[in-house]
């Protein structure tokens, strides 16, 4: 979730993520992060400090109150390092200075989210597969597999977790924001191509209950 | 250093004084009239005296057979004759004497009544129409003598009493004057950053307005500090937000575009936008440091806030660039956290724009507060050295940093009255620049 209240940022910022193959919800007001929190469960959240509706330092403090487990960037035009360390105590996991590079911010969001996952090292080895999470590489016998945004977000959600079934709804959530049209069988779509491009065991199907990370 | 007086022993010497002057004024005068009573009673004894003597002179130069012998009385027993006595007839022959009398003592003949020498006190009665005239006279000395007692009778106690009045106004002065002096270590224990009101439970009324009126004025500064430090809250903001907008769609532009020349305006864009950034930044932490207070009222960890700068610092410049050395244990100060920051990263920037590239910075935090920050790279002639710590002065033609870098830490240091040195080669070596500031530090929790 995106809660920043500058259109020409957000939407910037948004179309950043997106390319990165997340799934974005954009917010502009505390009230909406409020509702929408209450309504979907988030990855991560990225904060704004200054909002037309409130600060972001007490919505944090509130949200960490809730004890869910989401990671919080905070984004702060704020240049007084005070209200950096007032952003770390309240529970945020990292913090960005605008003007932020947007490539800074995409690593960020990684670095957060590796962290989150119990796995702060971004390389990783699966079977004959070697997996760069920061550079979002997968490398089989010295050859590299490209993944589509999409197919890298599904396969990232499945190597952070290995052992963890995913259904297709938690899937569609990772990939589409609560604007976009699903479609009923796009999941099944990228997995398929997945499985061509990373071996047809790499994911398994449990038929009724959802997917979970094969063997490579 | 002006002498300032002090209102407690100006009032205490005054008092003293004016009660020392009471003191004596009041013994002057009781003397003068005692010795004026004295005077009258004396002169009445003299007079009476006289006028008892007269009628038992008459009466024996009455029975004398011859009138023109000056006789002298004998003393019934031998003693001294205080009072003496003379009678003349109208052509001023010496008919009687008292047995002591000396003649050299009387004057002649003036009229009835009192009149007075250098050393006697005299009285003139006369009878039988003046035929007959008594002058009796009485020593001064004794007269004086009874005045010095008198006098020595008030002086004395004076010498005793007025000691101890003096205490006595001391310690009703020092009494009186104690609120002033509470308000005076109240005052005292504040620090220069303490903008809170101060007490008026115990306060005279005469010092009340001023109480008031100083509550009145802290009110007013701690206000403007609040309104200045928020209003630079919001200034960032507002300056910031909108350049985050712009220098980010310039990136996606850059990254959505295929045609080269709009990607390379974009880029273009976006390295102008973040010039303005820097120019910004740097405008407003100079008006924050010369305008808004640079110290808390609390000690904040200094060692921790460089940390947390750096990290954020290595992410712009990427590690191993930065190298911090700080005590193990935290180092206090008042300074404003937040000012701390602004100086130390305006060093490490400058060092790390204008140093050698291949090479890193090194910042030094001693536990006496000595904050050193080193780069390598090529020697600043001294005439530059003095120069750059004013506004928008570059080195050379480098036209990348904003001048202002320095002039901001050097703002600090004079506000601060930190000692700022720069130092072009590095001391004991050939090469680099540096730059050193004693921090306030808080002592108490390394002694």
């Amino acid at each position: 979730m995106l809660i920043e209240d500058d259109s020409v940022l957000g939407a910037a910022v948004r179309d950043q993520l997106t390319s990165d193959g997340q799934s974005v919800d954009w917010v502009q007001r505390l009230d909406e992060a409020t509702r929408a929190l209450d309504a979907a469960s988030f990855d991560l959240i990225l904060l704004d400090l200054m909002l037309p509706d409130g600060r972001g330092i007490p919505f944090l403090k509130r949200f960490r109150g809730r004890n869910e487990p989401i990671p919080v960037i905070i984004m702060t035009a704020l240049d007084q390092i005070s209200e950096r360390i007032e952003g770390l105590n309240a529970g945020a996991d990292d913090y960005l200075v605008k003007p932020f590079d947007l490539t800074e911010l995409s690593a960020r969001i990684g670095s957060v989210g590796r962290r989150y996952a119990g796995n702060p090292n971004p390389s990783l080895t699966h079977g004959s597969l070697i997996i760069d999470l920061a550079a979002k590489t997968v490398c089989r016998d010295n050859k590299y597999i490209s993944l589509t945004a999409r197919e890298w977000v599904l396969f990232e959600t499945f190597i952070a977790k290995p052992k963890q079934l995913f259904s297709k709804h938690q899937l569609e959530e990772k990939l589409y924001a609560f604007d976009q049209d699903i479609e009923s069988n796009t999941i099944e779509v990228h997995i398929s191509r997945i499985r061509k491009k990373l071996g047809a065991d790499i994911i398994n199907t449990e038929r009724g209950l959802g997917y979970r990370l094969g063997s490579a | 250093m002006i002498q300032r007086y002090s209102l407690q022993q100006r009032l205490g010497l005054v008092l003293s004084l004016l009660l020392m002057l009471v003191w004596i004024g009041a013994a002057w005068m009781t003397v003068i009239k005692t010795r004026a009573e004295m005077n009258r009673v004396f002169d009445s004894a003299l007079q009476e005296t006289a006028q008892r003597i007269l009628p038992l002179v008459v009466v024996e130069l009455i029975g004398r057979d011859q009138l023109d012998v000056t006789q002298r009385s004998a003393a019934i027993r031998e003693h001294q004759e205080f009072l003496t006595y003379l009678v003349r007839d109208e052509r001023g022959r010496i008919l009687l004497l008292s047995h002591d009398a000396d003649l050299n003592t009387f004057p002649s003949w003036q009229s009835v009544g009192f009149s007075q020498s250098a050393s006697h006190r005299f009285y003139n009665e006369e009878a039988l129409e003046g035929s007959i005239r008594l002058t009796i006279a009485e020593p001064l000395a004794y007269r004086q003598s009874l005045v010095r007692q008198i006098q020595t009778g008030f002086w004395t106690p004076l010498l005793i009493f007025f000691p101890i009045s003096l205490l006595i106004v001391y310690v009703a002065v020092r009494l009186n004057f104690l609120p002033l002096r509470r308000f005076r270590e109240r005052l005292a224990l504040r620090g220069p950053q303490d903008l809170s009101s101060i007490s008026i439970e115990d306060s005279p009324a005469e010092i009340l307005p001023m109480v008031e009126t100083i509550n009145g004025l802290l009110k007013r500064l701690s206000e403007a500090f609040d309104a200045e430090r928020h209003f630079a809250a919001h200034a960032a903001h507002e300056i910031r937000t909108p350049l985050a907008g712009a220098i980010a769609q310039a990136q996606r532009l850059q990254l959505e575009s295929i045609d080269v020349a709009v990607r390379r305006r974009a880029l273009d864009i976006e390295t102008t936008l973040k010039r303005l950034t820097r120019l910004s930044e740097r405008l407003m932490q100079l008006a924050r440091v010369e305008g808004g207070s640079l110290r808390k009222d609390y000690p904040s960890d200094l060692k921790f806030v460089a940390s947390i700068l750096i990290d954020e610092l290595k992410r712009t410049f990427g590690e191993g660039l930065i190298i911090l050395e700080a005590p193990t244990e935290p180092l206090l100060s008042d300074i404003d956290p937040d000012v701390f920051a602004i100086l130390l990263r305006n060093l490490i920037e400058n060092a790390l724009r204008h140093g050698d590239i291949n090479s890193p910075c090194h910042v030094l935090l001693t536990p006496d507060g000595q904050l050193i920050v080193t780069n390598h790279g090529l020697v600043v002639p001294k005439a530059d050295l003095d120069r750059l710590v004013n506004r928008f002065e570059r080195l050379g033609d480098n036209k990348e940093g904003s001048g202002l870098g320095l002039a901001i830490v050097y703002s600090i240091s004079e506000r601060l009255d930190l000692k700022l040195n720069l130092s072009s080669p590095i001391p004991g070596q050939l090469e680099g620049f540096q730059v050193s500031l004693s921090l306030p530090v808080d002592r108490r929790d390394r002694a």
